[in-house]
């Protein structure tokens, strides 16, 4: 039923050419490496524009297009061959990447000028774009698990570009030990469909569940799995700690991959998986709890941070907080969550490169507390920023606006207390967002100077402006249009089978107005406290003060997650490895060190049957003569 | 009595290989020490060269020679086509001379101002080539004996010549020399088990031939008190050739000592030869005894896959790992031979096929960590050897991945296959052990990986040399294989299932 | 006198060759009990050979010899460097390799 495309394998193809060429190619493509590198990211974003076009030409049950590339492996009755596929999901995302990845290399043209690896720099960022085009277009779990794998590699490269820095490349670790972790989600999900349906194909899974082939317990066990490997590459809670640190990177890499695109691919997971969470209850449960946990959890985090990336890395959080929550929420859900995907990613991204415009005017300053009053001085960051500020906070007519709301509307209505908790839940993360992203701006363009004796802040050349401008224009129309005569909806539509026309007949927990009402009101009180506090004519110390309350405290602590995981994972293991006197020098820190450390004693234990002595290794052959000798011979009695 | 009917050229890849050995012995005895190695090399990758060609003529034969001692068949074609590529590449490896792994002299005393002159003279002795040979030709005719003595002298000419090779190196001599000690008691106290083996065999059947052996199995089935002991104590010889728990002490100490060329050349080459070997045995020799040894092979490959993983993740020497890896791969490679099907067989060749480039590569790169004592196989002096050399350390990742059997690489492709191959024979028990090991073992994989990229580097002098031609090739080559088999492997897997056949009988 | 009896020194020679090689020290002594190991398989091979009428178990034995020989050749020569570096035999000396 599905039309093929001989192009899709070229979205790939050409940043990962593109990638290899500036990665093995010698210093002389220095000069024109980043040409390169953002000419590919164009071409990627041309192709995807023409097939979004040849897509919106076919009827809508036949728009998903496949292009199949080889056959991979072929081992007994299970095959898989590599084969892309092209759907309305997946196009989302490929104009998604590619649009604001080239706007992105366009920007990092300017802001790495300086840095003498900068050809590198733009290889990582072609690999990553090639890695996660895979992701998205892969038709089956193996595909996805390689290119979940390559946007990690990518990702880790990028975070610790500077790796000359030891804190940037503790960071890079961080994130490489939480990746880990949602990585054996991904592996086990993997294993179970495979077990469970002989097949790793998105269809073929569907097709079983939907045939019935596994119980409701493996169901849910498969949707518990990939909820970890969603929350490892979100930044979900628990495995959140590391997008924060991850802002060690250079800025351009903070909006590409920390905000608009690879933390985002958890939301990509659960959505393509729906046909997995339809039916496991469970599972969808704990999709909204985590949702909801890190929504309120990222926002709070957000308000004590003054540092401009880690709150804005905070929000990111949040906000991806807000998209899982609606995949939670069954069919209805997955659309307004792609919807708000799509929104976030204009004007976080957008946000990012104002917010690394500002650190280029700056001296590469990051602390909140040293800036103020930058909007006469830097009158295009600060429209730009502003509008993206206004989409965040849900504000009409902006993008955010039409896509919060959707989710508050239909956390709402999930029905029952459940629809009572979400509402307020996704009602006051709207607040603190209100408040937290208030303070950024008030901090960061008005008040009073509070910069370094040598700063001397200016407006960012062209080539940095310009993609600011153009997300800035996303921010503003995105929402609008995509909601206008629920065309987005209805586009999505064939991939989730929502069964869209009953939506609007739904009793609601609320009217549809009195929800914006509400979200409007919430709004305004965020951001009246933050003017309260930090307007015109108050003072912002130069240094965080110290006396605040112990609220305060553990909030800019990011809300004790890194002693938690020290508690939880470290302490005992480290007791376990002093009683055995063999330590293994801290090889990977937090989780992984206490599973390892059991392991460890284990092995030293077992370790100690290698003595070195020829006769005891004979010993073991003995050994080993007698037993195989003695199991015959029980055997064969 | 009538002359015995040799087939020449069935047996070509062998006998030139043995033909080459012998030639090079002289060329050590005669040849003027300037123009040895020149001589020596030329000689020793003329003659590998010359065996793959004689293989490749071979493909389609299929049939028994030499009178019934020898079988030539698909799996045989197979092994000796791989055993031969991977012989190639250790060559190279050894031929590196810009590392001087080995000692100028291994008669002179370590230290003493006797080995320091044949040092500065720059003469190296070059007998490290006919051994190594020697050692192809014994591996060989390993996998392709039909008849016990065969067997027997196959797996001597392949061992014997390790021993010495083992005790080879130039630097830690006395590590080197303890190595070769280690190696030779061992292996000459486990061939004792394995000769005895045979002598209950050819007891119990009347015949040294696998055929006959095979024969008398089929028709007085029952168990025979020296079929068992044979069946065992030959399992046991077996067993410790492919470093099998708990006949795998040797392993790490040997892999340790020995010179690292010798090392990449000994997991690749001995581990394909014994494994074919073991295929040959166990699926038509014995294969009428399969539920006897069927439960015994699980217990062992369960046993060595746990210990080859969990003592890895405790060690700090990059050599050490690597040997207890090897071990940890045994333990997997088993499983295809208790799967007893058509498919184990075509999954084993191809694992051992897909691990040998794997682990020759990753030796290869060990080879280029030096300081200006030698090679560097402290593990904590790797640390930070991303930053220092992103391309080695790279290449290093994808051999570690591989050999961690992370999807688009060999290794998942080999892993796969044998352990579906495993499942389809109804032993679920292995093939979750084995993943369960996969997954402890990708711990330590990773653990270098994040040493590597994650850590600082450590100013003591530890640095990557920039590898001769012969040592990148090599890993080049490697290198490309791991991918190659990881991301198109269809055509390989179909080339080695249409010949993964043995000779009916 | 029956031949079984035969096998029975031959396993009790090859079980004294294990024997020696956990309980001696001397790197020489180890390798000849592995030598005795070997003896105690030719015996065997003699006696099936006798026992089965064929003549293979003889060649076996035969081929044996000469393997033993090749044996001794490589494995002295490996003792002795190592007795020549360490001035030392022990088996239990050389234990730099462990763990």
């Amino acid at each position: 039923m599905n039309g093929t495309s001989q192009m899709l394998v070229y979205l790939i193809a050409i940043p990962l050419f593109s990638a290899t060429v500036l990665l093995l190619g010698s210093r002389a493509l220095d000069k024109v490496g980043h040409i390169i590198g953002t000419l590919a990211s164009t071409a990627a974003f041309v192709v995807g524009l023409l097939e979004f076009f040849a897509m919106l030409g076919r009827a809508p049950e036949n728009r998903a297009v496949t292009q199949p590339l080889f056959t991979w492996i072929e081992v007994g009755n299970f095959n898989v061959g590599a084969t892309l596929l092209l759907d309305q999901l997946s196009i989302c995302f490929v104009l998604l990447i590619t649009g604001v990845g080239t706007l992105i290399h366009i920007y990092s043209i300017a802001y790495m000028s300086h840095d003498k690896d900068r050809r590198r720099f733009f290889a990582f960022l072609n690999l990553f774009i090639a890695a996660m085009l895979l992701l998205v277009l892969g038709d089956s779990y193996l595909s996805l698990y390689v290119g979940w794998e390559g946007v990690g590699l990518a990702s880790y490269l990028l975070i610790g570009f500077w790796n000359q820095k030891p804190a940037y490349a503790t960071a890079a670790k961080k994130a490489f030990v939480a990746n880990r972790v949602g990585d054996v989600g991904l592996s086990l999900a993997v294993m179970i469909a495979f077990v469970q349906f002989g097949s790793v194909s998105f269809s073929g899974v569907a097709e079983g569940v939907e045939a019935g082939k596994a119980s409701s317990l493996a169901l849910n066990c498969l949707g518990a799995a990939l909820l970890l490997a969603a929350v490892g590459k979100s930044a979900q809670f628990p495995l959140q700690a590391w997008l924060g640190d991850a802002m060690a990177g250079p800025t351009p890499v903070s909006a590409l991959i920390h905000a608009a695109t690879m933390v985002t691919a958890g939301v990509y997971l659960i959505s393509r998986s729906h046909f997995v969470f339809d039916v496991a209850s469970v599972a969808q449960l704990l999709v909204v709890i985590v949702g909801a946990i890190t929504l309120l959890f990222g926002a709070i985090i957000g308000m004590a941070k003054d540092d401009i990336k880690k709150a804005l890395a905070a929000s990111t959080m949040s906000q991806i907080g807000y998209m899982i929550l609606a995949t939670g929420l069954g069919p209805v859900g997955y659309a307004f969550a792609m919807m708000h995907l799509l929104t976030h990613g204009f004007f976080k991204a957008g946000m990012f490169l104002g917010a690394g415009s500002v650190m280029h005017g700056m001296n590469d300053e990051v602390d909140m507390r040293k800036y103020g009053a930058l909007r006469k001085y830097m009158p295009v960051t600060f429209i730009t920023f502003g509008l993206g500020y206004l989409a965040i906070i849900g504000v009409p007519p902006f993008a955010g606006f039409y896509s919060k709301d959707k989710i508050i509307e239909i956390a709402l209505d999930a029905g029952g207390a459940k629809g009572i908790i979400l509402g307020s839940i996704t009602l006051l993360g709207a607040a603190i967002t209100a408040f937290y992203m208030s303070r950024v701006m008030l901090m960061t363009f008005f008040g009073s100077k509070r910069w370094e004796a040598d700063a001397h802040p200016h407006e960012s050349p062209a080539l940095m402006t310009i993609p600011m401008v153009i997300l800035a224009i996303g921010s503003i129309s995105a929402g609008f249009i995509f909601n206008l005569g629920d065309r987005f909806i209805n586009f999505l539509n064939p991939v989730f089978h929502s069964d869209h026309s009953g939506h609007g007949e739904k009793e609601h927990l609320l009217p549809p107005i009195v929800v914006s009402a509400l979200a409007l009101t919430a709004v305004a009180i965020g951001v009246s406290i933050a003017i309260a506090k930090y307007g015109r004519g108050k003072s912002i110390p130069a240094v965080a003060p110290a006396d605040v309350s112990v609220w305060t405290k553990v909030a800019r602590r990011d809300l004790l997650q890194d002693d938690l995981n020290e508690a939880l994972f470290m302490r005992p293991g480290q007791e376990l490895t002093k009683a055995l006197a063999i330590v293994d020098e801290k090889v990977i820190d937090g989780a992984v060190r206490g599973v390892g450390s059991l392991t460890l004693d284990v092995a030293s234990g077992v370790r100690r049957t290698q003595t070195g002595f020829v006769r005891s290794y004979a010993l073991w052959v003995i050994v080993g003569a007698v037993g195989i000798l003695a199991t015959i011979a029980v055997m064969s009695l | 009595m009538p002359t015995p009917k040799i087939e020449y050229g069935i047996l070509a890849p062998v006998l030139v290989v043995l033909a080459a050995a012998v030639l090079a012995v002289l060329v050590e005895a005669f040849v003027s020490r300037r123009y040895r190695y020149v001589v020596q090399t030329t000689l020793s990758f003329a003659a590998i060269a010359l065996g793959l060609f004689t293989v490749i003529l071979n493909k389609d034969v299929s049939g028994r020679f030499a009178e019934g001692s020898v079988a030539v068949d698909g799996v045989t074609i197979v092994l000796q086509g791989t055993i031969l590529i991977f012989a190639l590449l250790g060559l190279l490896l050894i031929a590196e001379r810009g590392f001087q792994s080995f000692t100028a002299q291994a008669s002179t005393l370590p230290g003493s101002a006797d080995e320091q002159r044949a040092l500065a003279s720059g003469l190296q002795q070059t007998e490290v080539f006919p051994l190594t040979l020697f050692a192809v030709g014994g591996a060989l005719l390993f996998p392709a004996a039909n008849d016990l003595i065969t067997l027997f002298v196959a797996l001597e000419v392949l061992s014997l010549p390790l021993y010495l090779m083992a005790g080879l190196s130039q630097r830690r001599r006395l590590l080197s020399q303890e190595a070769g000690l280690k190696y030779f008691l061992l292996g000459a106290f486990s061939s004792a088990f394995f000769l005895f083996g045979s002598a209950f065999l050819y007891g119990y059947a009347g015949t040294t031939t696998f055929d006959g052996i095979k024969l008398q199995i089929t028709t007085s089935p029952g168990n025979d008190l020296f079929l068992l002991v044979g069946l065992a104590m030959l399992t046991v010889g077996l067993l410790f050739k492919v470093s099998a728990a708990p006949f795998h002490s040797w392993t790490p100490d040997v892999y340790q000592g020995a010179p690292t060329p010798i090392t990449a050349f000994m997991a690749a080459v001995t581990k394909v030869a014994a494994f074919g070997a073991f295929l040959r045995i166990f699926y038509t020799t014995i294969g009428g005894m399969v539920w006897t040894w069927r439960p015994i092979i699980i217990a062992i490959s369960i046993l060595t896959m746990a210990i080859g993983t969990i003592i890895a993740i405790a060690q700090k020497d990059v050599k050490r790992v690597l040997a207890y890896s090897a071990i940890a791969h045994s333990g997997f490679l088993l499983t295809g031979i208790v799967a007893f099907n058509k498919s184990g067989v075509g999954a084993t060749l191809l694992y051992l096929l897909t691990y040998g480039f794997t682990t020759l590569g990753t030796f290869a790169i060990v080879t280029l960590v030096r300081d200006a004592g030698g090679e560097v196989t402290d593990l904590n002096r790797w640390s930070g050897l991303g930053k220092r050399s992103p391309l080695i350390a790279g290449i290093f990742t994808l051999f570690l991945l591989a050999l961690a059997g992370i999807p688009l690489t060999s290794g998942f492709v080999g892993k796969f296959a044998i352990f579906s191959a495993a499942y389809e024979s109804g032993n679920i028990s292995v093939v979750i052990a084995g993943v369960l090991a996969s997954a402890v073992a990708a711990f330590f994989y990773i653990r270098i990986v994040v040493l590597m990229y994650f850590n600082d580097p450590q100013e003591d002098g530890t640095s990557v040399v920039i590898p001769s031609p012969v040592t990148a090739i090599t890993i080049g080559v490697c290198a490309v294989a791991t991918l190659v088999l990881g991301v198109f492997p269809q055509p390989v897997i179909n080339a080695v299932n249409s010949l993964a056949m043995f000779v009916a009988g | 006198m029956s031949l079984d009896n035969y096998l029975y020194l031959s396993a009790l020679l090859f079980t004294i060759g294990a024997a020696g090689v956990l309980i001696r020290r001397n790197a020489i002594v180890v390798f000849m009990c592995i030598e005795l190991m070997l003896n105690a398989s030719n015996l065997a091979f003699v006696t099936f050979a006798r026992m089965n009428g064929s003549i293979d178990g003889q060649l076996f034995a035969f081929f044996t010899m000469v393997v033993a020989a090749c044996e001794v050749v490589v494995g002295l020569a490996i003792i002795v460097t190592i007795y020549r570096s360490r001035r030392s035999a022990s088996v239990d000396d050389a234990r730099l390799l462990k763990l």
